[in-house]
């Protein structure tokens, strides 16, 4: 396996992704490398192919060209729910939480590809389900750990009755309880509060801890560059820059892609 | 976690007390319960024997009668329960529900009588109305569940009225491009006659502590104990890892697969689980009356009674199912005299619920047009509706594109501007 100067081993792995809409390329020869326990922003003007990047990640839209390797194996070709067996969970930048199901059938989601039970177990109590749903329940006390003032009160209500900032802390209890190794969370501190968003950093920073691996959109600078170990910037479907958060903070061309091209030679 | 502020103080009113104020969801899970659902039964068991002993201790004459009535109420409730798994859970809109009602009692009667001078033990039956049933509907389900929306419910409405025809066909050997299938006398379904003299189910007529058992109660006691039996594994399958993944890709298909629910596998289980549902009762019904008629069991007037009987009570409500039915099958009987008033009955009480309760009495989903997709009518939570009235239309994208339209201008709106 490849690994980097700081010898962590690489987790996602993306060779030359290209997606096309038509005659618009919004996904150009994308290269990125993610290593273990390690937390990567994606950062970039709206428009620039960040969630499309994603989205091609997690199989909701199948590229034009290129690979997507995660620990070894390819995902490309797979279909979305097949990919959340090799280790990718997800949330959406518009939150998609199930709203007719509690919050914590919610989380439960999220074991379901690997628990396993079925029709005829549930029906005449197979030890079986049994075992799979308890081990389904265990996991959802564990993954609604990190949340616990903020979600156990509500976990017996429907999603829709949550505040926005809940309904993002459910989505990620859902992606958590997936067992992930790589975590994709596209803008997780957008629409909330300062205090909401600090909160936030250090979840995600626990979260890492946990041995996750993170990949994250933000658009909020301060808090990407105060979490993330790299940051990718990405303009027209095309990475224009990777490095420290500091470095990628003066080079030139991010200013230029943020800013224009004056502001970034003045 | 640090000990923050919390802000969502105003999130946490306090439950209210008073059930009839507590809100749908409350109301459904209180008449689910076990001390609600086995008393429910338990009475529903006991009313034959009330109506009995009322009988016979009064001038009043008409414990068959009424029976027979609330077996047919019992019969419709299970096929509002069966269509409620494919459409109250799964959001599948199965305009051809009624087909499979069909094809089980067709199934059993040509096993249970002279027709092909068949008559098979009842559990030998049982395998094949099931084994028929499953077999119709995968044959369906296979290739429209891969159709959404209104587009499914055209294919399966498609679907009951050609089984309609076929029943009504097959008295006679079919003939495709001039030739002829099977000899002259070949008579399958007895055509618009339908299958007669079909052998009711094997059954002790007196039981030990209750006496003789007529025939009509016996089947009034089938049809409540196979309602007892579907609401049991529907809610089963509710609180389990199946039906909670039924329900999420009715609430966002797009977020279920990417929690790794496989769509297509829970919308063909759904589909066909409500169909082996349906034709199970096809088949009481069958041995009930001693005959498979295409009328009832094939028209389309059919599946909209029982559509109706489902969003009357609100989808995916089972308790509500049940009220639905007792709503549409009892007051007939008991207005004999307006029998003529009947469908402007109906129309007006379903206009009123359309208005003031999109729902349903006891639901949660309603069925709304999405603005989004050039109008197309699909089951929609009051949720979504409002996220789908914010997006804007795409009724201009090309035709191609309305695949990719779906992954990705609804799901990525950074995709609006070109």
């Amino acid at each position: 396996m490849e690994t980097t100067l700081n010898q962590r081993p690489v987790s996602l792995q993306i060779r030359g992704l290209t997606r096309r809409f038509g005659g618009l390329t919004a996904v150009d020869r994308f290269d990125v490398d993610v290593n273990e326990g390690e937390i990567v922003s994606l950062v970039g003007p709206n428009g620039a192919g960040k969630t499309t990047v994603f989205n091609l990640i997690s199989g909701v839209l199948r590229p034009t060209g290129g690979s997507i390797m995660l620990q070894g194996q390819e995902l490309v070709g797979r279909p979305a729910h097949r990919i959340t067996h090799f280790g990718v969970a997800r949330t959406f930048q518009n939150i998609r939480v199930f709203p007719q199901l509690t919050v914590r059938e919610n989380v439960l989601l999220g074991t379901h590809h690997w628990t396993r039970s079925g029709v005829l177990g549930s029906v005449t109590f197979w030890p079986g389900t049994i075992r799979a749903e308890r081990a389904a329940q265990a996991e959802v006390e564990n993954a609604i750990a990190l949340f616990r003032e903020r979600l156990e009160p509500r976990l017996e209500d429907p999603a829709f009755a949550l505040s926005y900032a809940n309904r993002r802390r459910t989505e990620i209890a859902r992606a958590l309880a997936a067992r992930p190794k790589l975590l994709l969370l596209d803008e997780p501190a957008a629409g909330m509060n300062p205090y909401e968003r600090i909160e936030m950093a250090g979840l995600i920073r626990s979260m890492r801890d946990r041995g996750l691996t993170i990949f994250l959109i933000e658009h909020h600078m301060p808090l990407v560059m105060e979490i993330s170990d790299r940051v990718i910037v990405m303009d027209h479907g095309v990475k224009i820059a990777e490095g420290l958060p500091k470095e990628v903070r003066t080079n030139p061309r991010v200013v230029e892609a943020y800013l224009g091209r004056r502001a970034a030679s003045a | 976690m640090s000990a923050l502020p919390a802000p969502g103080s105003q999130e946490s009113a306090p439950p209210p007390r008073r059930f009839w104020e507590s809100g749908p969801a409350s109301w459904n899970r209180t008449l689910t319960s076990r001390r609600v659902m086995i008393p429910f039964f338990l009475v529903a068991l006991a009313v034959p024997l009330v109506l009995q002993w009322v009988e016979d201790n009064s001038s009043w004459i008409g414990a068959q009668y009424w029976t027979l009535i609330l077996a047919t109420c019992a019969m419709y409730a299970c096929l509002a329960v069966a269509l409620n798994l494919v459409v109250g859970y799964a959001g599948l809109l199965n305009l051809g529900f009624i087909a499979f009602f069909g094809i089980g009692s067709y199934a059993y009667a040509l096993v249970a009588s002279d027709q092909i001078h068949q008559r098979y033990p009842l559990w030998a039956a049982l395998l094949v109305v099931i084994a028929v049933t499953l077999a119709f509907a995968l044959l369906v389900g296979v290739p429209a569940l891969r159709l959404r929306g209104d587009y499914l419910a055209i294919v399966t409405l498609g679907f009951g009225l050609i089984m309609r025809d076929l029943i009504l066909d097959l008295d006679r050997p079919p003939v495709l491009a001039g030739h002829q299938f099977g000899p002259d006398t070949l008579n399958i379904t007895g055509g618009t006659n339908g299958i007669h003299q079909v052998q009711p189910f094997s059954l002790p007529t007196s039981l030990p502590l209750l006496g003789p058992v007529p025939h009509y109660r016996m089947y009034y006691w089938i049809f409540v104990g196979f309602l007892a039996l579907c609401i049991y594994c529907m809610l089963r399958w509710r609180n389990t890892r199946t039906g909670r993944a039924w329900v999420a890709i009715r609430d966002d298909e797009l977020a279920a697969r990417a929690m790794g629910v496989n769509t297509f596998k829970y919308r063909l289980l759904a589909f066909s689980l409500s169909a082996v549902m349906a034709g199970i009762v096809g088949m009481i019904n069958a041995a009930q009356i001693f005959n498979a008629f295409p009328s009832p069991n094939f028209d389309v007037q059919t599946t909209v009674m029982v559509f109706i009987m489902v969003i009357l009570g609100g989808l995916g409500s089972i308790p509500g199912a049940i009220l639905g039915a007792i709503a549409f099958t009892v007051p007939p009987f008991l207005l004999q005299q307006f029998v003529f008033y009947k469908y402007l009955v109906i129309s007006l009480v379903l206009i009123a619920v359309m208005i003031y309760r999109p729902e349903g009495l006891l639901g949660t989903v309603s069925i709304r047009p999405r603005q989004t997709m050039g109008g197309t009518l699909e089951l929609i939570t009051a949720e979504a509706a409002i996220e789908a009235s914010e997006l804007p239309p795409v009724t201009d994208a090309e035709p191609s594109d309305l695949e990719e339209a779906t992954g990705a201008i609804v799901e990525d709106p950074e995709w609006k501007q070109p």
